[in-house]
C-alpha cells in the first residue's frame, strides 16, 4: 500500500444568500452567491506500507487519521496524489453502519459480504464462519434493530475478517464487545498478522495497538509528524499531549 | 490448514480525479443481486397482504380513471380499460422509479461511509427491484388483453421484452441526474412531486397521443415518456407494429438521455461520500 502526495481538501460553502429575493439580486449583480472555502485535512500524505506490516495510525482528534483511512479504503477520492493498493481490501469503520434494521443477522451478514466484494458462493461457504465468529446465539435470527451496539459490532467484525482481506482497515473499533469477544478479536488479528496479512489501524486504544503494531504513524494537522517504531513514535506523541 | 491461493492480485489505484469503469459494476453483480433481494425482502415481510398492496394501489386508480374518462369525460376509444393499462402500469414504473430512485444515494449513507463501491450499483438495485414487480404486474395486464380484448396473442406483443428494456434504460438515464442533483440540493424534493404531477398530465396516460392537436405533436413527443408510453399503447392495446419512426425516435431518445445522465453522475459520483 503507498500513498504519494496526497491531498484531501473536503469544501464548504458559505452561503450569502438566505432568501430568493437576495439570491435574484446577487445574480442580476454578479455578485458571488456563495463563497466556496477549503479545509484541508491532508495536505500531502507520504506512506507506504508493505505486505506484511501492520501500522498504527496515532494522533489528535481531526489530525486526518479517519481520513486517511477512507481514502485507503477507497471510499473518499484524493484531491491530489495518488493512492496504490494491491490485493483485496476490507475496511471496518463505524461498525455495523450499513445494516438494515428489518432484516435479521444472517440477512445482513450475506449483504454487508456481498458489498464487500464477495460473490454469491463465497458468501454462502463463509456464512457458517462468520456466524461462529460473533457468537450471538439465536439473535442471529432476529432483525438487527432488536440487537445491542456491542452485538452489531461482533456481527460487522466477524463479516470483514471472514471475507479474508490482503489489507484490513480498522477504525476505532477494538474497544467493542466484552472481555472475551475483544480476546477472540485480538487472537484473530494476531492470526490474520501471522498469515501474512497487512494491517491499518487507527485507535486510542494504545495498550492494545502497541501489541498490534510494530510500527506507527503520527498525524498532525493532516501531515506525518513522524514514522518509526510503536514505542518511540508513542512516546514522542505522549510527551507532547500528556 | 487451508492455504488460500490467489494469483498476483491486482493492483487498484485510487487517485485524483478516477472514476470506476462500467466494469467495476459488473464485478459487483453479487451485490446487486442482494440489495434487490432485501429491498424487496423489506418491502414485503410483515406484511399481510404484501405483493396485492403494489398490484392494488394502480389497480383502484386504473379503476377510478377508467370510471371517469369513459363515463363522465368521455375519451372516444373502445374498451378503453384496455388501453388504460397497457400503459398505466409503465408511468406507474417510471413515477415510483423517479420518487424513489432519486434518493437512493442518500438512503445508503451507512454502508456507503464504511465500504467502497460503485454508487452505480445503488441506482440499478432501485430500477431492478421495481422491475421484478413491474414484471409480475405486466404478466396480469398481457394475459387480461388477450383473453378480454384481442381474444388472441397478437404477433406485436414479440416486441414486449424490447419495450420494457427501453424502459428500464429510460428510467436510469433520468434517475441518474436527479440522484446526483439530490444529494447536493434538498430543493430535489420539494420539486419532484410538481413535476411528476406535471408529468402524469402531459403524459400519454389517460388519453391517447393521436387527440393532441397534430400542431402541437412536435413539441408534445419532447416529453420523453410520450413516445414510450405511445409504443406499449400501439403494441398491447392496439396489438400492432410501430413505426419505425416511433419505435427509433424513442430508442435514441432513451439512449441520449441514459448517456447524458450517466456523465452528470459519474462527473459528480467521487463528491457523494463526503456529502451524504
Amino acid at each position: 500500500m503507498a500513498c504519494r502526495g496526497v491531498v484531501k481538501r473536503f469544501h464548504h460553502y458559505e452561503h450569502r444568500t438566505t432568501s430568493l429575493r437576495e439570491f435574484f439580486i446577487r445574480s442580476v449583480l454578479r455578485r458571488p452567491i456563495h463563497v466556496r472555502r477549503a479545509r484541508f485535512t491532508l495536505r500531502g500524505l507520504d506512506l507506504r506500507v508493505e505486505h506484511g506490516e501492520s501500522v498504527a495510525l496515532i494522533g489528535s482528534n481531526g489530525s486526518g487519521k479517519s481520513t486517511a483511512l477512507r481514502l485507503i479504503a477507497g471510499i473518499y477520492q484524493p484531491s491530489e496524489g495518488v493512492i496504490e493498493t494491491r490485493g483485496a481490501l476490507a475496511a471496518v469503520i463505524e461498525l455495523g453502519a450499513g445494516f438494515h434494521p428489518e432484516l435479521t443477522g444472517t440477512e445482513n451478514a450475506e449483504l454487508y459480504a456481498s458489498v464487500m466484494g464477495l460473490s454469491r458462493a463465497e458468501v454462502t461457504e463463509r456464512l457458517p464462519e462468520i456466524v461462529a465468529f460473533a457468537d450471538i446465539g439465536d439473535f442471529i435470527r432476529e432483525p438487527v434493530k432488536y440487537y445491542s451496539s456491542g452485538m452489531q459490532a461482533r456481527l460487522a467484525f466477524a463479516v470483514a475478517v471472514c471475507v479474508r482481506p490482503d489489507i484490513l482497515l480498522l477504525d476505532e473499533v477494538l474497544a467493542v464487545g466484552d472481555q472475551s469477544f475483544r480476546e477472540r478479536c485480538l487472537e484473530r488479528l494476531r492470526a490474520f498478522r501471522a498469515g501474512g496479512g497487512t494491517m491499518i489501524v487507527v485507535s486510542h486504544d494504545f495498550e492494545t495497538v502497541r501489541e498490534l503494531c510494530p510500527r506507527a504513524v503520527w498525524l498532525h494537522h493532516g501531515l506525518v509528524r513522524m514514522d518509526g517504531e510503536f514505542d518511540a513514535v508513542f512516546a514522542a506523541y505522549r510527551a507532547e499531549h500528556g | 490448514m487451508g492455504v488460500i491461493a490467489r494469483e498476483s492480485p491486482p493492483v487498484r489505484v485510487n487517485a485524483a480525479g478516477r472514476s470506476a469503469p462500467l466494469a467495476d459494476v459488473w464485478r459487483y453483480r453479487g451485490m446487486l443481486r442482494s440489495l434487490v433481494v432485501r429491498n424487496l425482502k423489506v418491502k414485503y415481510q410483515r406484511s399481510a397482504l404484501g405483493f396485492v398492496w403494489t398490484f392494488l394501489n394502480p389497480l383502484l386508480t386504473v379503476g377510478i380513471l377508467a370510471a371517469v374518462f369513459s363515463r363522465v369525460v368521455r375519451i372516444p376509444i373502445p374498451d378503453y380499460w384496455a388501453f388504460l393499462v397497457s400503459g398505466y402500469f409503465t408511468w406507474n414504473f417510471m413515477q415510483q422509479m423517479l420518487s424513489t430512485g432519486t434518493y437512493v444515494i442518500a438512503e445508503h449513507t451507512g454502508l456507503r461511509r464504511s465500504v467502497a463501491f460503485p454508487n452505480e450499483v445503488l441506482v440499478l438495485s432501485a430500477a431492478v427491484s421495481r422491475l421484478v414487480e413491474f414484471a409480475i404486474e405486466l404478466a396480469f395486464v398481457l394475459v387480461a388483453l388477450v383473453l378480454l380484448h384481442h381474444h388472441g396473442v397478437p404477433a406485436s406483443y414479440a416486441l414486449v421484452p424490447l419495450l420494457v428494456a427501453l424502459q428500464v434504460v429510460l428510467a436510469v438515464g433520468l434517475v441518474l441526474p436527479l440522484a446526483t442533483v439530490s444529494v447536493f440540493y434538498s430543493d430535489v424534493q420539494h420539486a419532484l412531486p410538481i413535476a411528476l404531477m406535471m408529468l402524469f398530465y402531459v403524459s400519454p396516460v389517460f388519453y391517447p397521443t393521436t387527440l393532441v392537436p397534430s400542431a402541437f405533436q412536435a413539441v408534445y413527443y419532447l416529453n420523453p415518456l410520450a413516445g414510450l408510453l405511445t409504443l406499449f399503447h400501439v403494441v398491447l392495446y392496439e396489438g400492432r407494429f410501430p413505426s419505425g419512426a416511433l419505435l427509433g425516435g424513442t430508442a435514441a431518445g432513451a439512449a441520449v438521455i441514459f448517456a447524458l445522465g450517466y456523465v452528470v453522475f459519474n462527473r459528480y459520483k467521487a463528491l457523494f461520500a463526503e456529502v451524504v
